[in-house]
Formats: structure tokens, C-alpha cells, sequence
């Protein structure tokens, strides 16, 4: 995929072995991974723009290489309900972000302003990521989000490249999977769509090894037949120079 | 991903001509304890001693170097300090041998200067064209051919035997556990085809093995234990093995499991894959099973060697003992194995057939006063409907009624219909008895229900991974 080469050479060339947010779901996009709608922002009234495109409550996010942690940065927002609040989230995001550089010593960039996307309405949370095990390659990780994975570590993996008989198998056996199938009353979740961003995951891996590390974190899946969608995306890449 | 010449490891196991280089004359020396190996009226090679001290050896030739020694060799064992290593591979180089087997420890493992011999070795193996296993390793043992490289007195660590039912090969990265194996399995009963410790693994590895064992027509379960694997080499295993395990069952005991931190890690699935996650997940993928420990592993190998795979999940438990009954299939259940009571008209057969104190349902509790007549017609009805895929048959001995035919009984039933069957035979020296008899006959028998159940697991399993969507899943099918 040539887009994802452009991006991992651009963060290689400004130092950083992440992607950002907007970068890391171009790629996804282009594996056809379903995500709610998001653009960038520079400026406060690019950014107040850009909300009433995508409709408000919004999201703005620091969109910057010197950070890659953004919440311990004071860099998310979430809920922003008119042009007002996302006019005042945007410069506060920029102090924090002054502010945090101030602490670690560094000069942060924000010449690329924020990351802006829809305030995505509540799914069932779910995690599916990939790490690099260095005696086995590329392994993906699927379970439920919250206290499922923090607490219960209630996640199952497999390799990369997968079949879908293995994604399937994957939901099967986390211990949580009755709460995907629906229980008191809950309508079962939309387990096709979640079956379908795992194989789209583990295809763009295994057409990108450059890629060590990922989360899609959270991603949310709806009543079946109302789809799925990864709402926060990291992307962590190899850094050539420490392969020799 | 490595390929698989497998012609080149033959020499390993079915050398008609062995040289030990550092043979020795001295008692209780580990040059002398492997030529006395090769001087047994089984092994029916020639061997040669070479060592520069004698002219004989336990009566064996013994020559200065191998280009004396009057014939071709087809492998040579070193047992000589590391320091010598080089100059005897390049001995083997012009005699023109083309396995060593490297037993001698002092390499790799114990640091630079070591490496750098080692180093040296596969060199001159690699221009040689000699594939090489260990160094650091206690060898080869094939109980076919009696190649046996293994410097342990046969007084102090027992030899396994071939069975002529079904055989287990067993790769062992450690070369205590491949002696221990060799000394235990030698009690079991259990039929073992070869034995080998790999060591440092310098040149002949856990893959080409795989390779091997999978075209070896006396292996028909293949073993590994192994602690762990260099960089990339778990993805190329893996990637042998999913070749390799819809033909043969392949068990794995993976010591090193607990959680290694992963500090490193930013996100938060580099953090949650504790390597165990991954070596689970990479196993579950390609169809090898995972054992616990050795107990486990011999458990289900037994059984898979003995026994066909299932076609499906749905166990019948048979049994003259309740409580047997009980925690069989308590440990049944637990496993993830369907446990369905008989139908309508099996019970209703089952009912005109056994006194009507008879418990039948699932288990099937044939009580205390049956004879084997009972297990035949629970067999007999139970096989005919097809409800069936697997039979687990408790025979508590101690009762006066049921005679030792029952062996007979169960190992027909078990020949006619083709189906899996486990013996659980609990008690002491007479049961104990009955069981070897019915292994003999090719019926695994296990002396607790816990391990019939993990066994009738491990064949539904391996049936899952043989037959794939063809294997009739009925419990949890439900699910996505």
C-alpha cells in the first residue's frame, strides 16, 4: 500500500516511530476499516469549520510529533457541543500542549493543530490489537474493553495472517462473549462487522510488517446489523536504524 | 521459511557405520559408556573407536583418526573437549561423513570462546556438507535400528522399546529430559520410536525434526519439549507445523511461561502479550497441542497413538462403578466434551436388554454385579445408533462378577466399530494387570478418570484439528 509507506517515511523523517491519529486511519480507511468521520485543524476557526461540517458534539484531539500520549498531554476533548466550546477547546489543547513541552524540556510543534472527529455515539467496547512477539511475528489481540482487558486481561490472540475461521474462534472463546451475544434483553451486537475489521486488521499488517505495535482502542460495535467502528487508533512502527 | 530435505537426518537414526571419536578405556567415562552402547548384540552396524591413546577399546578398533579406519563411516559421535572440536570436524570433513552428532559440552553455552568454536564447527560442516546435532546434547536413541548415543549406562537409565501398535518420537531441547524420558518411558509401556536431544541446536533444529518426523513411517506421534525458541524460529516452526499436524499429532511441552514483562511496550497489546498469550495462540492455530507437563503429554500421546481421532465430541461413559461414573464425567465436562443421554429409542433398547436396576443414561452405570456381557450390549446398542463418537469404559476389577474377557470385550467393540475407546482401570496390582493386558490388545488404559478424560479430550481435539469443519462439534456450536 503506497500510502502507508509515504506515512511511515514522513514519521521516520521527523524522528518518530508513531503515526498520528489522522494518518493511522487514512491507512485504516484505505483496508476499508469503518471509522466515523474525521478531518484536522490548525487554526480555532478551521477548526470551528470543520465541527459544523462534521456535526456537532465533536472531538478535538493534539495532532503532534512531540506527543504521543495526547490525554496526559491535556490534549483530548470530548463532547463539544457548539462552535463556542470547540473555539475554547482548541486554545486550551494548545496551552496544555505549551505547557507539557514546558515540563519535558521541549519545544512542542503545533503547526498541525488538532485532529477533529465525530463525538461517536456509545457501542459495546472492544479492543483488537497487534504486537510483534520477537519468537513468533505478528500476533493480533481481540477482547472486550474496559475492566475486561484491564482487570479480568480477559483477550485471546492469534498470528498474523488469520482466516476467518480464526477470528471467529477468537470471539468465541473470551470469557465475555455472552455480552456479544446479548444477555438481559440486550440485543446481540453486530459480530460480522467486528469479524470483518479483525481479518481487515490482520491484512494490513501482514501487507505493512513495518507496523510493531497497534491498538484499535476503543472500537465500538452496535446491535447487529448497525456495523462497528474504531474510534481511537495508534499506530507504532520499527525503527530501521534499530535492526542493526 | 525452511525447507524440508529430510534424506539428510536419515543417517542420524539408521547409521551402519559409527565412530566415536573420543572412545575411551576409562570406567565410568562418558567416552566409554557410548561405545559400550554400540557393542550390544542389538546394534547390528560396525562401530570404531578413535582416539590416539588405544589401539582398542572395550575390544573395538581404535584408531588414531578416522582416515585410518578401513570403510566409509556414516556418522561419527564427537565426545572430545571443545577445544579439539575443530580439528575433528575437519577430520570428518575429509573422511567424508556427512552426520555428526555432537555431544560434548563447553560451546555456546558458556560464553565467547565457546561461540567462537562452535562457530567454527558449523563451518567446516557447512563446507563439508555434514549436518550436525547438539553440541551439548546427549543424542540420538532409535529403538528400531539401536542407534543409541546416549552416554547413560543402560543399568542407570532405563531404553524405551517399540511398540508394534504405535510409536512416539520425542525432541527435547534439554538432554536431562530426554535421559529421564528414556529411563521413564522404559516402564511405561509405551512404544517409542526415537529419542533425540538437541542441545545447542548449532545446526540440526526443532523444524528440520518436524520435517522429518512427519514423512517417519515409525512415528506416529511427534513430542517436543522445548523451552523456548531464537528469534523468528517460533514463526518458522509454526509454520511447519501447520503442514504437519493434519497427518500426524503433534503435543508440545513449553516450559518458561510465566509472564516476562514486556516494559518496552507503549501500547496496550504490546503490554497484554505476555509471550505465553502468543505461544498459546500460535499453537491453538497450527494444531499442535499443548501439554502441561510430561504426565499430560505421555497421557494423550498414548492415546493418540493407540487410538483413531474422533469424529466428533459426544462421549459415551461406560462403567460398573458410580462413583467412577461421577468424576469421569465431572472431568469430561470440564474438558469442554459433550456428555448427551441416550435418545428415546436407545434407552428403550438399552431398557430391554439390562436388568432394570441398570443406570443408563450418560454415564451408563452397567453396576457393581455386571459381567462383561452388560458392556457388550451398551457397546453393541450405543455404536449401532450413532450417537456416539467416543467411549470411555470404566472396569473396576475388584467386583468378583466381571471377568478379565472384559479386555476382550473392549478391544473388539473397539477393532468392529473403528470408534476411539478409553479404559479407565483404577486400583492396585490386578487392575493394573488387566490394563497392561488391554494396551496390548491397543486399548489406552489410565488409572484415574481425570486422565481417561484428558486422553478422550486430546483425540476429540486432534479429530477437530484432522477433520476441521468435517469434525461434528455439538456442544457450544451455538456460538459464532
Amino acid at each position: 500500500m503506497k500510502l502507508a509507506k509515504k506515512i511511515f517515511k514522513t514519521a521516520l523523517e521527523e524522528n518518530r516511530t508513531f503515526v498520528l491519529e489522522n494518518e493511522a486511519k487514512d491507512i485504516m480507511k484505505e483496508y476499508g476499516i469503518p471509522i466515523p468521520p474525521y478531518t484536522t485543524a490548525a487554526t480555532a476557526d478551521e477548526a470551528v469549520i470543520k465541527s459544523k461540517e462534521i456535526g456537532f458534539p465533536v472531538v478535538l484531539k493534539i495532532l503532534s510529533k512531540d506527543i504521543l500520549h495526547k490525554s496526559d498531554a491535556g490534549g483530548v476533548k470530548l463532547n463539544l457541543k457548539n462552535e463556542e466550546d470547540v473555539r475554547a477547546a482548541f486554545i486550551e489543547i494548545m496551552d496544555n500542549a505549551r505547557e507539557f513541552g514546558k515540563k519535558k524540556g521541549i519545544d512542542v510543534d503545533l503547526s498541525r493543530g488538532v485532529f477533529v472527529t465525530e463525538f461517536t455515539e456509545q457501542g459495546t467496547e472492544v479492543i483488537v490489537g497487534v504486537t510483534l512477539d520477537p519468537q513468533f511475528g505478528h500476533a493480533l489481540m481481540f477482547g472486550l474493553g474496559g475492566i475486561f482487558v484491564e482487570v479480568l486481561k480477559d483477550v485471546t490472540f492469534r498470528l498474523i495472517p488469520m482466516q476467518e475461521i480464526d477470528a471467529r474462534e477468537m470471539v468465541g472463546e473470551i470469557k465475555a462473549v455472552k455480552i456479544l451475544e446479548g444477555i438481559r434483553g440486550q440485543p446481540p451486537r453486530d459480530i460480522d462487522a467486528l469479524v470483518d475489521i479483525i481479518m481487515k486488521v490482520s491484512k494490513m499488517v501482514d501487507e505493512n510488517p513495518e507496523i510493531i505495535e497497534l491498538d484499535c482502542n476503543p472500537t465500538f460495535v452496535y446491535e447487529k446489523g448497525k456495523g462497528a467502528a474504531v474510534v481511537d487508533a495508534r499506530i507504532l512502527i520499527a525503527n530501521p536504524d534499530d535492526e542493526k | 521459511m525452511a525447507e524440508c530435505i529430510t534424506s539428510e537426518l536419515e543417517l542420524f537414526f539408521s547409521a551402519k557405520t559409527i565412530a566415536i571419536y573420543g572412545a575411551s578405556a576409562s570406567p565410568n567415562s562418558v567416552g566409554q559408556a557410548i561405545i559400550q552402547n554400540f557393542i550390544k548384540p542389538q546394534y547390528t552396524g560396525k562401530v570404531y573407536a578413535v582416539n590416539p591413546k588405544y589401539d582398542n577399546v572395550l575390544g573395538v578398533p581404535c584408531y588414531p583418526s578416522l582416515q585410518e579406519i578401513p570403510e566409509p563411516i556414516d556418522m561419527v559421535v564427537v565426545a572430545v573437549p571443545a577445544r579439539y572440536a575443530p580439528m575433528v570436524f575437519e577430520d570428518i570433513a575429509k573422511k567424508g561423513t556427512k552426520a555428526a552428532i555432537v555431544i560434548s559440552g563447553g560451546f555456546s553455552e558458556t560464553g565467547e570462546r565457546g561461540t567462537e568454536l562452535e562457530n567454527q564447527i558449523v563451518e567446516i560442516g557447512k563446507k563439508g556438507g555434514i549436518r550436525i546435532i547438539g553440541p551439548n546434547c546427549v543424542g540420538v536413541i532409535d529403538t528400531h535400528t539401536h542407534v543409541d548415543t546416549f552416554f547413560l549406562p543402560e543399568y542407570r537409565c532405563g531404553r524405551p522399546r517399540a511398540s508394534n501398535v504405535a510409536n512416539i518420537s520425542l525432541i527435547s531441547q534439554s538432554g536431562a529430559f530426554a535421559a529421564a524420558i528414556s529411563d521413564w518411558t522404559s516402564e511405561l509401556g509405551l512404544g517409542i520410536s526415537k529419542l533425540v536431544s538437541l542441545g545447542n541446536k548449532c545446526d540440526v533444529d526443532d523444524d528440520d525434526l518436524l520435517c522429518f518426523l512427519n514423512d517417519d513411517d515409525s512415528t506416529q506421534v511427534i513430542c517436543y519439549y522445548t523451552e523456548g525458541y531464537d528469534p523468528g524460529k517460533g514463526r518458522t516452526f509454526f509454520n511447519i507445523a501447520k503442514k504437519v499436524t493434519s497427518n500426524k499429532p503433534v503435543l508440545v511441552v513449553k516450559s518458561g511461561r510465566g509472564e516476562m514483562a514486556r516494559e518496552a511496550a507503549i501500547s496496550h497489546t504490546g503490554s497484554l502479550a505476555g509471550s505465553d498469550n502468543v505461544v498459546d495462540a500460535a499453537y491453538k492455530q497450527s494444531g499442535i497441542i499443548r501439554a502441561q507437563n510430561f504426565e499430560e503429554m505421555f497421557d494423550m500421546a498414548k492415546a493418540l497413538a493407540m487410538q483413531p481421532p474422533a469424529r466428533g465430541d459426544r462421549v459415551l461413559m461406560t462403567t460398573n462403578g458410580g462413583g467412577l461414573g461421577v468424576m469421569t464425567t465431572d472431568a469430561l465436562d470440564a474438558l469442554g466434551l459433550a456428555m448427551p443421554h441416550p435418545s428415546t429409542d436407545l434407552n428403550q433398547r438399552f431398557g430391554e436388554r439390562l436388568p432394570a436396576y441398570c443406570a443408563w443414561g450418560n454415564p451408563c452405570d452397567v453396576v457393581g454385579d455386571s459381567d462383561s456381557s452388560r458392556y457388550e450390549v451398551v457397546f453393541e446398542e450405543a455404536i449401532k445408533s450413532g450417537e456416539y463418537d467416543i467411549f470411555v469404559v470404566g472396569m473396576l476389577l475388584q467386583t468378583p462378577t466381571l471377568g478379565m474377557e472384559i479386555t476382550n470385550v473392549i478391544s473388539n467393540w473397539q477393532k468392529q466399530s473403528g470408534k476411539p475407546f478409553i479404559a479407565v482401570s483404577q486400583g492396585g496390582a490386578f487392575t493394573r494387570k488387566a490394563g497392561e493386558i488391554l494396551e496390548l490388545m491397543g486399548v489406552p488404559t489410565y488409572a484415574t478418570g481425570e486422565k481417561g478424560a484428558l486422553a478422550a479430550w486430546a483425540l476429540a481435539r486432534y479429530g477437530e484439528i484432522k477433520y476441521s469443519d468435517k469434525f461434528k462439534k455439538t456442544r457450544g456450536s451455538e456460538k459464532p
